[in-house]
């Protein structure tokens, strides 16, 4: 038992961690999906308009533009990066550039454009944290700071609005029923969890989560693998931002204000650690539905909006509590 | 040559906050008189206070995101009180609040095992919420505005009370820090709290203490605001976290644990306060301050990170998650 | 970016020592809300131009919506030892010490957009600009009207803790009590003056209230907008219930016209921006002003929308 806490010991902690996940998977999700559950039932007790078809989808199109951030989200606490504080950044990148650049070279490259230079944010936080080995709190902080920064000088620091009402009746609009933004964030979430679950780089981004040397290893390219999670984030954070602008047709540098926090909030009640190595973007999204069902019953009920803050401290400091609890009985 | 490099390095705090001075005050018409260093310092002195105590809770291998909550509750606790209890015992309930906060923080922290950075998030939103709930989301305005404008004077020409007490924490701190047993403890803990904890040490307590010791500091910088702006309000501070990072980083403490000092802090701190005093005279628009701001702290981090690792693995998991076992909730 | 501002700075300077005793270049601190925000940023281009013409150097503090920040930037004015203040307050007392440090040191200051508690009189100059709270009472107004005095309504708030949410909730609530009005505010909720969370809260109040959101008030126009989203994608075929912003942009003018509006009101940032800048003008040149000014208020509804200009 000692030498797995006290040295970084290849076998005992990838056992430990083979070995903890299977019974911390079972409690966890079956925990939240019970949760989800007590959720949907309170709700539909304490406010007739809450089983709806129409309050359903309404909670599915106000959870998409964050949810594909917390696809991101996830890949960076499994490589075990800690958090990507610089989303808002990439949110706001996203939503200025791509309404900014629309009269200039049209909605969709403006879009794509917008999208890569998020990306290119992201991979200036995943060359300091992956190959420099900068802390990820104050790589993402400072390279946020930067970012915005520069998108904000690029626009003369005023509010960009949209040239182009096509592309905004297309991201508003339905397709078989279902908004086109709930669909690119399912499309999103397939892809995220197909790279995670399915593909070599997941296992890799498990496997430096898990544990690193271990995994550099055994020919990880560990370097790569944890400077491409920041990449996936800022690109995904990238989208989510575009697709705000293109709803709101307006975007200001502060657009993405506390989207960090809420992704990681989400992620984290999902039951994906913090300490990395462990955790799937179906959980992340679970963390999320319980998030935005528990706060529109909150609303439901008329809870005022600061001390819903309440509730979700809460939530999240019972997710970690309980996460550490099970970790430890996975070890024993 | 070499060693003038080191040294170079070790001071880089002191270098750059000489350099700042020195450029802004032959730039900057009177940049360098009394009345701007006195001013400059009173400015600094709520982030100052703030980042002492984060200071310990970095060399400890913690971080604390709910400063900024605390901060405005304890401010507000103090003001609510005054008519009730007089000036000054409402002050120092205020600051007991901001240590019962930290109390809060470090209880969790230590006695679920979980890892600080989600659990400070969690009770910062929870702060926060108790903050907008007592207040009822309205600013509260305290008794005796002349007791405000005293304290807002600037003594023997270049302290205020808050600045003069900021400085004496911080020598207190730093002497603390390098004189005494427990303070050597501190970094013992928070480079590896295992091996603390085998030669003795209660890493437990010590982080417990730890965050004590900087939500108290958060209250009396609170306090202290309160007093001076006569005002307790739940959005004061919100914006203040980012910045005590960055100054205790920019100061050279390492977010990995185990390395730090008071006197990097006063530096990283003043730098900032100069900095920013700077570019205000000029005028720089706030989006390119955030850009200087964002470049000196990347900057400095990365210098650290290419003075002091070499040999260790550079994308290795930082100190914060894996070899702690009060994060990793592993005890031997 | 420091550098070349400093050479103008330092060439200005030597101009200035040459020409020792004849009229200087005023400098007038600018501690505003935000560089950038819908209403704010025009209010601080109008003043900028303004000064221009009138050879004032403006010294732009950007507070970014943070009262501590400003508390902080008023210190940064007085060291720097500028002529004049024009503050934007974002909270009633905070700045009072602030303001009274610079009074100390013979700086004159005056309040832009917001009001600040009675205490700051003694150490302002003159607040120009409008009054939150009576945009409140005029919304109120208007809504009444719209609502033939009865129903129920919801309340989309800006940021909470802040002056203008505070003001504008609080002279809405106060004057449909002073009327005795049976109209009802069934919630009201905070978006923070964000476009994207004034449409979450507001699918969230459609679902909760449904039918018996008879009317809205909503802080801005940028939340009122939210609103109507967010009641097109839960009822595309109903028109919307009466709606009443504030500010006067120009997507809410064409939300009037088209009838998702009931009203908005006009208070110009340009104006506001103006007339701070020239009310210091005249502080300046030693002459008295008086200690309110306020800017023009509008209510704009179908009725006027094609005769009155949009704001920004």
């Amino acid at each position: 038992m000692s030498e797995i806490a006290s040295e970084l010991d290849s076998e005992s902690s990838n056992e430990r961690f083979a070995r903890g996940s299977r019974l911390v998977d079972l409690l966890s999700k079956t925990g939240l999906s019970l949760a989800i559950l007590a959720v949907i039932l309170y709700g539909s007790f304490s406010s007739p308009a809450f089983f709806t078809t129409g309050n359903f989808l309404n909670i599915l199109t106000s959870m998409s533009i964050i949810g594909i951030v917390v696809v991101g989200m996830t890949f960076v606490l499994v490589v075990g990066g800690l958090a990507d504080l610089s989303v808002p950044a990439t949110i706001a990148c996203g939503a200025i550039l791509s309404l900014g650049l629309q009269p200039v070279i049209g909605p969709v490259p403006a879009f794509v454009v917008a999208v890569a230079l998020s990306g290119l944010i992201g991979s200036v936080n995943g060359v300091l944290v992956g190959y420099l080995g900068v802390n990820p709190i104050i790589a993402t902080l400072g390279i946020g700071t930067i970012a915005l920064g520069i998108v904000q000088a690029a626009v003369g620091g005023v509010i960009v609005y949209g040239a182009n009402p096509e592309s905004a009746e297309f991201v508003k609009g339905r397709l078989f029923g279902i908004p086109v933004v709930v669909l690119i964030f399912l499309a999103v979430a397939v892809i995220g969890h197909f790279i995670l679950a399915r593909s070599f780089w997941g296992r890799w981004t498990l496997a430096t989560g898990g544990n690193y040397s271990a995994a550099e290893a055994s020919a990880v390219p560990v370097k790569a693998v944890k400077a491409g999670a920041f990449v996936i984030t800022a690109v995904a954070a990238g989208i989510s931002g575009g697709l705000l602008g293109l709803t709101l047709q307006s975007a200001r540098p502060l657009i993405g204000q506390g989207y960090e926090f809420s992704a990681i909030t989400a992620v984290v009640v999902g039951g994906v650690s913090i300490m990395g190595g462990f955790g799937s973007v179906p959980r992340a999204i679970a963390g999320l539905i319980f998030v935005q069902l528990l706060t529109n019953v909150m609303v439901l009920d008329g809870v005022r909006t600061p001390i819903q803050g309440f509730v979700l401290g809460i939530l999240i400091a019972g997710a970690v509590g309980m996460d550490s609890a099970l970790r430890k009985r996975g070890v024993a | 040559m070499r060693q003038t490099i080191a040294i170079v390095l070790q001071y880089r705090v002191a270098i750059i906050l000489a350099l700042t001075l020195t450029v802004s005050g032959l730039i900057v018409p009177g940049y360098l008189s009394e009345t701007t260093l006195s001013l400059g310092l009173d400015r600094a002195a709520a982030i100052g206070l703030i980042a002492t105590g984060l200071t310990v809770l970095l060399i400890a291998g913690q971080i604390d995101l709910s400063g900024g909550a605390i901060f405005a509750l304890a401010g507000i606790v103090s003001t609510i009180l005054q008519p009730s209890l007089g000036i000054l015992p409402a002050a120092l309930v205020g600051v007991f609040v901001g240590g019962l906060c930290g109390a809060i923080n470090g209880g969790l922290v230590v006695g679920l095992k979980v890892n600080s950075l989600v659990l400070t998030l969690a009770t910062m939103l929870i702060f926060r919420a108790v903050a907008h709930w007592i207040t009822n989301s309205q600013p509260v305005t305290g008794t005796d505005i002349m007791f405000s404008l005293t304290m807002a004077q600037i003594y023997l020409d270049i302290f205020s009370i808050r600045s003069a007490l900021f400085i004496v924490c911080i020598i207190l701190l730093h002497l603390w820090l390098t004189r005494t047993i427990a303070g050597r403890n501190v970094f013992a803990v928070g480079s590896n709290a295992t091996a603390a904890e085998e030669s003795g040490v209660a890493a437990g307590r010590v982080v417990f203490f730890g965050f004590i010791f900087a939500g108290s500091l958060a209250g009396v910088a609170g306090v202290l605001q309160s007093l001076v702006t006569n005002t307790g309000s739940p959005v004061f501070g919100s914006e203040l976290t980012v910045a005590v990072i960055a100054a205790v980083v920019v100061g050279g403490t390492r977010l990995e644990g185990g390395r730090g000092s008071a006197l990097g802090t006063l530096g990283g701190v003043l730098t900032m306060a100069a900095l920013t005093m700077a570019m205000e005279f000029q005028s720089v628009p706030a989006y390119l301050q955030q850009v200087v701001s964002g470049l000196i702290l990347i900057l400095l981090v990365v210098l650290d990170r290419t003075v002091h690792t070499r040999g260790r693995a550079a994308g290795a998991i930082p100190l914060l998650v894996t070899q702690n076992p009060i994060t990793t909730g592993g005890k031997p | 970016m420091i550098g070349k501002k400093s050479m103008i700075y330092v060439a200005a300077t030597a101009a200035i020592l040459a020409s020792a005793g004849v009229a200087q270049a005023k400098t007038v601190c600018y501690v505003t809300a935000a560089d950038s925000h819908a209403y704010a940023t025009p209010a601080n281009v109008a003043l900028q131009e303004r000064a221009d013409e009138l050879g004032i150097e403006i010294l732009n503090l950007s507070q970014d919506f943070d009262v501590q920040k400003g508390t902080e930037q008023l210190n940064t004015c007085v060291a720097r030892g500028v002529d004049g203040i024009i503050l934007w307050p974002l909270d009633p007392q905070a700045y009072i010490p602030g303001l009274a440090r610079a009074q100390q040191s013979n700086i004159p200051s005056i309040l832009i957009n917001s009001p600040m508690a009675e205490q700051a009189n003694q150490f302002i100059k003159s607040f120009t600009g409008p009054d939150v709270y009576e945009e409140g009472e005029m919304a109120a107004d208007a809504l009444s009207t719209a609502m033939d005095g009865k129903g129920s309504v919801v309340i989309i708030a800006g940021q909470a803790g802040n002056g203008t949410t505070i003001g504008r909730v609080g002279g809405f609530v106060d004057r449909l009590k002073e009327v005795n009005s049976d109209i009802e505010v069934l919630d009201t909720v905070n978006a923070d003056f964000d476009q994207q969370k004034a449409l979450v809260v507001s699918r969230d109040l459609i679902t909760r209230f449904g039918d018996k959101i008879m009317g809205v008030y909503a802080n801005d126009d940028t939340m009122a907008r939210g609103f109507i989203d967010a009641w097109k994608e839960a009822n595309p075929s109903e028109p919307t219930p009466p709606i009443v912003g504030i500010n006067g942009q120009k997507d809410a003018f064409e939300s009037i016209r088209s009838g998702e509006m009931y009203a908005t009101i006009v208070q110009s940032p340009v104006e506001d921006g103006k007339l701070a800048i020239n009310t210091m003008a005249e502080i300046l040149d030693g002459k008295e002003v008086d200690s309110r000014l306020p800017i023009p208020l509008t209510v704009v509804t179908m009725e006027n929308v094609n005769s009155v200009e949009p704001a920004f």
